[in-house]
């Protein structure tokens, strides 16, 4: 208990920790960690309450009815109770938006955050959708698998983050 | 597996994801553009020990027969202008697909706008994926991984290698910059709390 206590861990234990879920991701899901796929199966059951022919799309169907999509969907429900249980087990507060932006020289204001939060996320999925992965799928899962076409995504994602974030943001703070 | 376990399943894991990513500040839009900028190397860091993690994993489940590698096709096109694509969508929003639910557990309310961009982007791709995937058609190499290309060595062989450099990759970005040096504010805070409740 006294390491939830901490405030922070080496990125090194992080890590670890993150790579020994691929033990029971490949045991007992027989599939590797991943993030975005669950997006699909979030977009099919919340679009199907308004286009009730969303499931003749093949793409949708198929992240609305396989199992290990329903096992990703909770993975990603759990990182949420676990960022909380983190956050809350250190004693430290909530707030509107991450102090970290003041130190990339990025504005603060709600509604610049909340814009820049929806333009990016909708960049985000469509990005790692087209992939077919991202940072988990492709990157720690891809690259542990020595895959090909993963380690040319991560390069590619590390090629358009770079660029951008040295057009958007400020090096020193 | 029972759909019910396999929920208590992914819900167990990803609570054990999650203080990985919150204990690590990886999922702090900071962090991960200031790895971008080469100004935080703790994203770079993280991410080399879970790969190396996993490759040892990997290696060991694949080399009893306990575990079948599910390694994703290499649709040429989709991967180079998908991973471009994602990659500015982590700089603008300051998250990925996964860390972003960090930090609604967080608490921030700006990350429920990322989600719901998330979505309309997913569906977006899903509406249109025939349009989109024949536009950026270049073929496809298939499941191919870097163990087919050296047909010699077992996966387990070159997936231990590859742990290994990437251990001596580890090594000398600690030398050349330690991760406490990063997550300096945080070191002094908690330093600080602690002071505090000893002269309370």
């Amino acid at each position: 208990m006294d390491l939830l206590r901490q405030n922070v861990w080496s990125p090194y234990l992080a890590g670890i920790i993150i790579g020994l879920l691929q033990i029971p991701a490949f045991l007992l899901v027989d599939t590797a960690l991943g993030a975005s796929s669950s997006f699909v199966t979030g977009t099919g059951f919340i679009f199907s309450l308004f286009d009730s022919s969303i499931t003749e799309i093949k793409y949708f169907a198929k992240y609305m009815s396989k199992d290990k999509y329903f096992w990703q969907s909770a993975l990603v429900i759990g990182i949420a109770l676990g960022a909380l249980i983190s956050y809350k087990a250190s004693g430290r507060k909530a707030s509107f938006s991450s102090a970290s932006w003041k130190n990339i020289g990025a504005s603060s204001a709600p509604v610049a955050r909340l814009l820049q939060g929806f333009i990016g996320g909708f960049v985000l999925l469509v990005g790692a959708r087209i992939a077919g992965g991202c940072t988990s799928g492709h990157g720690i899962s891809g690259l542990a698998q020595l895959g090909v076409g993963s380690s040319v995504a991560v390069a590619a994602m590390f090629a358009g983050g770079i660029v951008t974030a040295n057009l958007l943001y400020k090096r020193a703070s | 597996m029972e759909i019910f376990w396999l929920v208590i399943l992914g819900l167990t894991m990803g609570i054990i994801f999650g203080v990985a990513l919150e204990k690590s500040r990886v999922m702090e839009p900071g962090v991960l553009i200031g790895q971008f900028l080469f100004k935080d190397y703790t994203m770079l860091k993280m991410f080399l020990a879970a790969t190396a993690t996993g490759l040892v994993v990997l290696s060991g489940l694949t080399a009893l027969g306990l575990a079948e590698l599910h390694p994703k096709s290499f649709v040429v096109g989709n991967i180079i202008v998908g991973g471009t694509i994602l990659g500015a969508g982590i700089a603008i929003a300051g998250a990925c697909p996964g860390t972003v639910f960090a930090q609604i557990g967080r608490g921030y309310k700006d990350a429920w706008l990322t989600i719901i961009g998330g979505i309309m982007g997913a569906a977006f791709y899903g509406y249109n994926k025939s349009l989109i995937d024949g536009v950026l058609d270049m073929g496809s190499l298939g499941k191919i991984t870097y163990a087919d290309l050296f047909p010699s060595l077992p996966f387990w062989m070159l997936g231990l290698i590859t742990a290994a450099a990437l251990v001596v990759v580890m090594i000398a970005l600690e030398m050349y910059r330690p991760w406490k040096v990063d997550r300096g504010m945080d070191q002094n805070n908690d330093a600080s709390a602690s002071s505090n409740a000893a002269h309370a």
